[in-house]
């Protein structure tokens, strides 16, 4: 019992933590708080369940489209959108609204496209579950955690270990002095909203076969992984993860021991209860004064 | 050949404001030059805009570097020439470890072998941030942070350094140990123009200066025959 419930803490905490991700990664290359991220995440499941489920191309190869799209569809909606926007000097306020405006229109535009019902992915593999220290897990339980860990893994090792990386984290601390380094700054900005939508899709890819895929499946995971993001530190890359897995296992232990029907309740008088000891997040990031 | 950087009839407008009004400035190669001049006087707008760090709409005019017109370029472009700028005020990457600084100097080049050289270089220049290298950028002092910014500008390959008030901020013997690793760099071989508002050492570091008010150059001279002006000495070298 005790296991299971950590798995499927871990299983929605690390979605959590990836959507926290993104968050995270456009906070500090744009200064701008996303609100697409969740409805990206249902976008990207939705594509997966296309290719997966509807046209039968091998899960792997779904999973790899997914990514590329998503990549492709946050790097259009900076160039397209945001980053005239910015450029146009208006508050950030218009531009925050305007990524409002994207996730309803991406929200709708699954509907439209997709239907409003429940999707469900064929299984992923033949198998049923796999025995981690002679317990069952739910085969997609497994792939997600390990998939998320994996994840995490290359994604620091992009961010602290490769000059790319290095150079958007430099472009974000001070864009003039990327600029002055030869840094495309309009490159880095780009490529952490499509690496931030890629994680949604990535996020989407995982979590679909577990719940099911709806039209509203990411406007919970959404708002929760802003939670997490911010629970964490808000623009902190390891603040985000750690965010994320907490709020995960909080709300699994809740609804298992206190009750499903008061979880988010009890959870979310803790997350307020938490800013007031913590306002910045467990990681300490200055988040509003940097 | 001509001079290694030519600045004709050169103008600077951000919308309505005419920053910069005209000026002429040449450097040639292996020269110190000084911008000095007042507050707000447009020597950082005029340092930016040779970088292409300002937004390009606002300039008229040409900037000529090797003979090239550069003032309609990118500024990525414009460093892979070998044109470097330590910004004003430092500008270091707080976040990032020395090392890890130096690296984002040397982002636009490829030859590895050639990075870890001037790695070396910089290192025999400033011993300090050898022996920092593992540090924060943010918990270097101000005299360290300026000699990180200098080098992390000198491994992006400069032949033509530009630096915006380097003594800014910092304490009398720092500010002499900047500039005397400035004479080091141009004896490497590297051509300096920069601009100061602590005219003294500025004229007594360089070769050549140009004098700049409200967007224009009065002056123009060596620096031995600007000190000894009268005009020169009463407005910016307190009247002695």
């Amino acid at each position: 019992m005790l296991f299971q419930i950590i798995v499927s803490g871990l299983v929605i905490g690390s979605i959590y933590g990836l959507i926290a991700l993104g968050y995270s990664l456009i906070y500090k290359s744009s200064g701008l708080m996303s609100f697409v991220q969740g409805d990206m995440l249902t976008f990207g499941a939705f594509l997966g369940y296309t290719f997966y489920g509807v046209m039968g191309i091998p899960f792997i190869l779904s999973f790899a489209m997914v990514i590329l799209l998503m990549f492709a569809l946050g790097f259009a909606i900076e160039k397209g959108v945001i980053h005239r926007l910015v450029a146009k000097n208006v508050l950030p306020i218009y531009t925050v609204l305007a990524t409002i405006a994207i996730s309803y229109i991406i929200q709708n535009g699954s509907m439209v496209l997709f239907g409003s019902d429940i999707k469900y992915f064929p299984p992923v593999t033949s198998i049923k579950g796999i025995r981690v220290l002679s317990l069952n897990v739910q085969t997609e339980a497994a792939l997600c955690i390990a998939a998320s860990v994996v994840f995490m893994i290359l994604f620091n090792f992009f961010m602290n270990r490769t000059p790319l990386g290095t150079a958007m984290r430099a472009a974000t601390m001070d864009p003039m002095a990327a600029r002055a380094c030869g840094i495309d700054v309009g490159l880095t900005t780009g490529l952490s909203w499509a690496i931030a939508s890629g994680i949604a899709g990535f996020a989407g890819m995982l979590i679909g076969p577990v719940y099911g895929v709806y039209t509203t499946l990411g406007s919970v995971i959404g708002t929760k992984g802003f939670s997490s993001a911010v629970v964490g530190g808000y623009g902190n890359m390891l603040g985000a993860i750690v965010g994320g897995v907490l709020l995960g296992l909080t709300e699994t232990f809740l609804s298992a021991y206190v009750s499903s029907a008061h979880k988010d309740i009890i959870a979310y008088f803790i997350l307020l209860l938490f800013l007031f000891v913590k306002p910045t997040g467990i990681f300490n990031e200055r988040a509003i004064a940097d | 050949m001509g001079a290694l950087l030519e600045v004709k009839d050169f103008h600077y407008y951000y919308g309505n404001i005419h920053v910069v009004k005209g000026i002429d400035l040449k450097v040639e190669k292996g020269e110190i030059v000084t911008l000095i001049g007042a507050n707000g006087a447009g020597k950082t707008t005029t340092l930016r805009s040779i970088s292409g760090l300002t937004p390009g709409a606002g300039v008229r005019g040409r900037i000529l570097y090797k003979g090239t017109p550069i003032q309609k370029l990118h500024g990525n472009k414009i460093l892979r020439m070998g044109l470097a700028q330590v910004l004003e005020g430092r500008h270091i990457f707080s976040k990032l470890s020395v090392y890890e600084n130096l690296m984002m100097g040397a982002y636009t080049r490829k030859d590895k072998a050639g990075i870890q050289e001037d790695v070396k270089k910089v290192y025999a220049l400033f011993p300090r941030l050898e022996e920092r290298k593992e540090q924060l950028g943010g918990t270097l002092s101000g005299g360290e942070q300026q000699m990180l910014a200098i080098a992390r500008a000198m491994l992006s390959k400069t032949e033509l350094m530009l630096l915006d008030e380097p003594s800014l901020g910092l304490a009398p013997i720092v500010i002499r140990e900047i500039f005397e690793a400035i004479k080091k760099i141009r004896e490497e071989g590297t051509t300096i123009l920069f601009v100061e508002q602590n005219s003294r050492i500025a004229l007594n570091t360089a070769d050549r200066g140009y004098v700049m008010q409200t967007g224009e150059i009065t002056m123009e001279d060596t620096c031995a025959s600007l000190l000894q002006n009268e005009e020169v000495k009463k407005a910016y070298l307190g009247g002695v």
